[in-house]
């Protein structure tokens, strides 16, 4: 099928509840797009013109609908004054704690609320937002769930541990990442205006692989609810929110979220691929959009037809969301993916993802 | 019977003191059973006080050290193990857990006798090169040593040549090796074929988020362990039935 709609209008259908002439396609590409246009992946994270040049230059030679952003998992570490590699050496796929700010409980009384003018990646990501401003695309900002951040900024195994052994100082840091997030928020809209910008949260560590869903109920949920309500609040129309791994377990406090926010804005769902579309269209069908989740690690290991299989089949479950559905990748696409699996993806929505 | 009696009757004498004897030696073996059950509930609760405790009262009891810690710490790792396994205990209670029993073995290794021990096998583990997300990996190293393995710790982003180093130098009888990432587990093929041309006597197992049956027999491994809990089974299976 021949493409009628641009980028833009597609996606702007989509996010209006209109129909676009094809599913949009979002493969969640970072790192691969450093790969393809053969720029050091560290530059990705540190220079905002490549990064967003990078990016855009991947989105046009496949025609995929995403549009550059800022973001990686090991968020927070570095924003809080620990230290951070860039993944400048073999097999690396994104920024890494090399030290983490946080050792003991009388850290976290010590730990300030940074400025969110010049924490950490916040000058690498304003200057990328500042580029899709310019562009006339949405300005993404990272906030959102706290315990990713908390785990980086104080370890992972340790804040686990003191989930069980020193909840308060658990709560004592998580509050202060939800502080700074709103912080974050408020720069990034009052420099762009709210209307422009979309926030982007979510994380490993509150998957179900390691914490059970009462643990995410006392300390995920309320801060979840803190920070989503604040910046909802500001004006952002859009999160894209992306609870990542298994979180199966965590989907009644998701639906929670929505409803005690009376489902206020529009949310871009990426769940992994552990979460069946199914079940995601009866929590958020009637008012969120989802975006696909096709197994990450299959782009790296699967040959081309099985790619387009795969998409198919998320295509014919996903586009039954009467709320609008985006052909997509349930985390961040690999790196060393072959390229003839991302054309994989334009090729199945193309093929089987066209609106009657 | 009164004590006259006793003193009376030679067969009498003979009874009681058998009697007495028994009593010994049942009160013994309750003692010996509440102590370990005691350093198995511990652990599952991640007492680590409580762990420590049983594990002193497992010495003044005169229980061998190894005994103590095969029927009482690894038997309570092995509860963790199921409800791992079966949804009921997460990360934070594993952690927890982890500590108590290490704690105990602190009191109970210096006490060790490796006549009773024999030789344990003995496993090389690590992340591989350009990943540092080790929480699995301490978690396969928590079951290798509860089950009573030597575990080698090369700890996180190790260099291939690290790998294979080790398992040489140590005599390894299994390699496991851990990644998380897409862009590091493509190491792993490296280091299996490294070895195999270096190190004809162990075993290679993998394991990691991303990792598949499939992918890790491409990659060449002898075995493949979902999670931590999988990982000791998977392990034994494959050093007693070889390669």
């Amino acid at each position: 099928m021949q493409d009628r709609m641009s980028s833009t209008e597609r996606m702007g259908a989509v996010l209006m509840g209109q129909k676009p002439d094809r599913v949009p396609v979002n493969p969640f590409i970072l790192g691969f797009a450093a790969k393809i246009c053969n720029l050091p992946l560290g530059d990705l994270y540190t220079d905002p013109k490549k990064c967003f040049r990078t990016q855009l230059l991947c989105a046009e030679m496949y025609g995929y609908d995403a549009t550059p952003m800022y973001a990686y998992a090991s968020y927070g570490a570095w924003e809080f004054g620990g230290e951070i590699g860039m993944p400048y050496e073999e097999g690396q796929s994104a920024p890494y704690v090399i030290k983490h700010p946080v050792e003991t409980p009388e850290d976290v009384d010590k730990l300030e609320v940074p400025d969110p003018k010049t924490a950490g990646s916040i000058p690498v990501s304003m200057g990328v937002g500042k580029l899709c401003y310019e562009h006339g695309m949405p300005v993404v900002f990272q906030s959102g769930e706290v315990l990713s951040p908390a785990a980086m900024i104080a370890e992972p195994s340790r804040l686990l541990s003191w989930m069980i052994r020193k909840p308060e100082v658990v709560h004592k840091l998580n509050k202060k990442i939800a502080e700074y997030f709103v912080a974050v928020a408020e720069y990034f809209t009052s420099t762009f205006g709210a209307d422009k910008c979309m926030s982007f949260a979510g994380g490993p560590v509150e998957s179900n692989k390691l914490i059970n869903a009462n643990q995410f109920a006392e300390f995920v949920y309320p801060y979840m609810k803190e920070i989503h309500s604040k910046v909802l609040g500001m004006g952002v129309p859009i999160i894209l929110e992306h609870p990542c791994s298994d979180q199966n377990k965590n989907l009644p406090y998701y639906q929670k979220l929505r409803e005690e926010l009376g489902w206020k804005g529009k949310y871009i769902w990426v769940f992994g691929p552990e979460t069946p579309l199914e079940r995601q269209i009866e929590i958020f069908g009637k008012h969120d959009v989802l975006m696909g989740n096709v197994d990450p690690p299959s782009f790296q290991f699967k040959d081309f037809d099985e790619i387009v299989a795969l998409c198919k089949d998320n295509i014919e479950r996903g586009i039954k969301n009467p709320s609008g559905y985006i052909l997509g990748v349930g985390c961040e696409l690999p790196p060393l993916a072959p390229p003839i699996n991302v054309y994989a993806i334009m090729k199945a929505a193309r093929e089987y993802g066209s609106y009657k | 019977m009164v004590i006259r009696e006793l003193f009376c009757y030679p067969k009498h004498l003979c009874n009681a003191l058998v009697y007495v004897i028994l009593r010994r030696i049942k009160k013994w073996f309750l003692e010996k059973s509440d102590i370990l059950k005691g350093l198995a509930d511990a652990t599952i609760a991640g007492d680590t006080e409580k762990a420590v405790e049983w594990a002193k009262k497992a010495l003044e009891a005169g229980i061998d050290a190894y005994e103590a810690i095969m029927d009482g710490c690894s038997v309570g790792m092995n509860v963790v193990s199921e409800k791992y396994e079966k949804g009921e205990m997460y990360v934070p209670e594993i952690l927890c857990s982890a500590e108590a029993m290490y704690a105990a073995l602190e009191v109970l290794r210096p006490h060790l006798k490796t006549a009773t021990m024999g030789v344990p096998k003995k496993v090389v583990l690590g992340v591989v090169r350009g990943d540092i997300h080790d929480i699995g990996k301490n978690l396969v190293k928590l079951m290798f040593d509860a089950a009573g393995f030597k575990v080698i710790d090369l700890g996180k982003d190790v260099p291939n040549e690290k790998f294979v180093e080790a398992a040489v130098k140590e005599g390894a009888d299994l390699v496991g090796l851990s990644a998380l990432m897409t862009t590091s587990m493509v190491n792993m093929p490296i280091v299996i074929n490294e070895l195999k041309k270096k190190s004809n006597k162990a075993v290679t197992m993998v394991g990691g988020g991303t990792l598949s049956p499939e992918l890790a027999e491409n990659y060449g491994a002898d075995g493949y362990a979902k999670d931590a809990a999988e990982a000791v089974k998977v392990a034994k299976a494959l050093l007693t039935g070889g390669k």
